[in-house]
């Protein structure tokens, strides 16, 4: 499984408001080790000192980090943007902090490092976008999936709060719609191999 | 929604041709942030890169807007207030004792940092013996640094930054107003050197007992950070000290073993070898 040889993969994962617990029940199905590194956005304020690897350390035995400014992207590893910062993915498979203005209200935002990885020319196994009260991520779902890659939408009617994944559908109609067996479809897409 | 979207080799053109009428060389900034505010410069204001590369090539104000959107100049008066608090516990009380002290505010935008250190400086009763070099690669911010005018608008953030703190007064006591701006008492000025410094070409200009290079060393890449980090090395005397921004860290640096952690989360470091 952890051949080094293969070139690294990147599986995108966002939300907002009503995505935390998503967020968890993801992590819960990460019971073996992963081919690709998973980077989670999720909006948060300025100030949250939580550090989410500790807060999740117990659902997953995978492991978890808030990565630094120029840290080397990992595979086997799930990633965490800070707060206040857009965490961006280089060409060089590291991780870029920015500090410039907030996209849609919010630092970390989901554009600002969907956008970086898809003009990064690191292959993206999925981007995926879930429930939140904001239009961020629509852009960046669209970019990815226009650059061939998959992208899976939350349906927005069993989502907490549905602006995010509707705004996403509406700037791009062709993201495919979780709908049913959610987790099951995202384990199955996060273990899967590539083609 | 038309969006204009640079990808990276466009961006190395740009900087190219920046660097060519202007002489401002980003080629050590790291391309990820570039490529995100060359993309928002485009789109705020509907240009395309074709535009864009015209304009720069007429010269003039259009290149300067350019630069100053890659070079992000925001600053706050006592941003992040943990820091300051920490500075006056671990560093200012270190200092104390030192008949003079010279401190490097590198990349200090229109001042904001220079003046809260000069504040802090007064409180603790060492201002007399400092001397404060605040330096920017930017003409425009050190021509307002300079006049140490704020929009009253940001002085209310900066006067709870300021009492988040620690310090005793009111941020009102070290200002007035006039034409609904705030301008800073000159007193505060007195020990304040405000100049031009690029720290990507020019070298070591002092001996400094404290370095001040806070949310600038973010926008180098590896190996220009590497390089910028050597510059702040030589310009410390042995047992100065070196703060950084939030999240900015040693790490990459090449100079970790030459450092102490003093705080690990607000970067405050002291130079030991
Ligand atoms: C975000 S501001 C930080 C201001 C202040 N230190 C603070 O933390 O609030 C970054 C500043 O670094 C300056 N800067 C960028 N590149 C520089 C360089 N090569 N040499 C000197 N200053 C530079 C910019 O002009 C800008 O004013």
């Amino acid at each position: 499984m952890e051949n080094k040889d293969l070139p690294l993969e990147l599986v995108l994962i966002g939300g907002s408001s009503g995505s935390f617990v998503i967020f968890e029940e993801i992590l819960k199905l990460l019971d073996r080790p992963l081919s690709c590194a998973i980077l989670f956005v999720l909006h948060r304020g300025k100030s949250s000192l939580f550090e989410l690897p500790k807060l999740f350390r117990s659902k997953t035995q995978v492991r978890m980090e808030e990565p630094q400014h120029l840290d080397p992207i990992m595979k086997n590893c799930i990633y965490f943007a800070v707060p206040d910062y857009h965490l961006l993915v280089g060409p060089d498979e590291r991780f870029y902090l920015d500090g410039t203005e907030k996209d849609f209200f919010s630092r970390p935002s989901l554009d600002a490092t969907f956008i970086s990885a898809a003009q990064s020319g690191i292959y993206i196994k999925a981007a995926m976008i879930f429930s939140g009260a904001s239009e961020d991520g629509a852009l960046g779902m669209k970019i990815i999936a226009e650059r061939g890659f998959k992208t899976y939408v939350q349906n927005p009617t069993i989502a907490e709060v549905e602006r995010m994944p509707a705004a996403a559908i509406r700037t791009h109609g062709k993201h495919h719609i979780l709908t049913e067996n959610v987790f099951e479809e995202i384990r199955s897409i996060l273990y899967s191999y590539s083609t | 929604m038309n969006m204009t979207m640079l990808e990276y080799e466009e961006l190395e053109a740009l900087i190219v041709k920046v660097r060519e009428i202007s002489g401002f060389d980003f080629s050590g900034y790291a391309r990820p942030s570039l490529l995100r505010r060359a993309s928002r410069f485009l789109n705020r204001h509907t240009m395309s890169l074709s535009d864009l590369m015209t304009h720069i090539e007429q010269g003039g104000k259009a290149v300067y807007d350019f630069i100053q959107e890659l070079t992000v100049n925001y600053s706050e008066m006592f941003r992040d207030p943990d820091f300051f608090i920490k500075l006056r516990s671990e560093v200012f009380s270190y200092l104390e004792s030192y008949p003079a002290v010279r401190i490097w505010v590198a990349g200090c935008a229109s001042g904001e940092e220079a003046y809260s250190l000069a504040i802090l400086l007064k409180e603790t009763g060492m201002y007399n013996r400092a001397l404060i070099y605040a330096t920017d690669l930017s003409e425009r911010v050190l021509a307002s640094a300079r006049e140490g005018v704020f929009g009253l608008g940001h002085m209310r953030t900066f006067s709870e930054n300021y009492m988040l703190s620690g310090c005793k007064n009111s941020l009102s006591d070290y200002y007035h107003v006039a034409y609904s701006q705030a301008v800073m008492v000159p007193d505060l000025r007195k020990n304040i050197v405000f100049s031009l410094h690029d720290l990507t070409g020019d070298g070591v200009f002092n001996e400094f007992q404290m370095v001040s290079c806070r949310n600038v060393m973010i926008y180098f890449n590896l190996e220009q950070r590497q390089e910028v980090f050597r510059l702040l090395y030589e310009s410390l005397a042995m047992f100065g000290f070196l703060c950084l921004g939030k999240r900015e860290t040693l790490r990459y640096s090449g100079f970790e073993e030459n450092f102490r952690i003093i705080d690990s989360h607000l970067n405050i470091y002291q130079k030991i070898r």
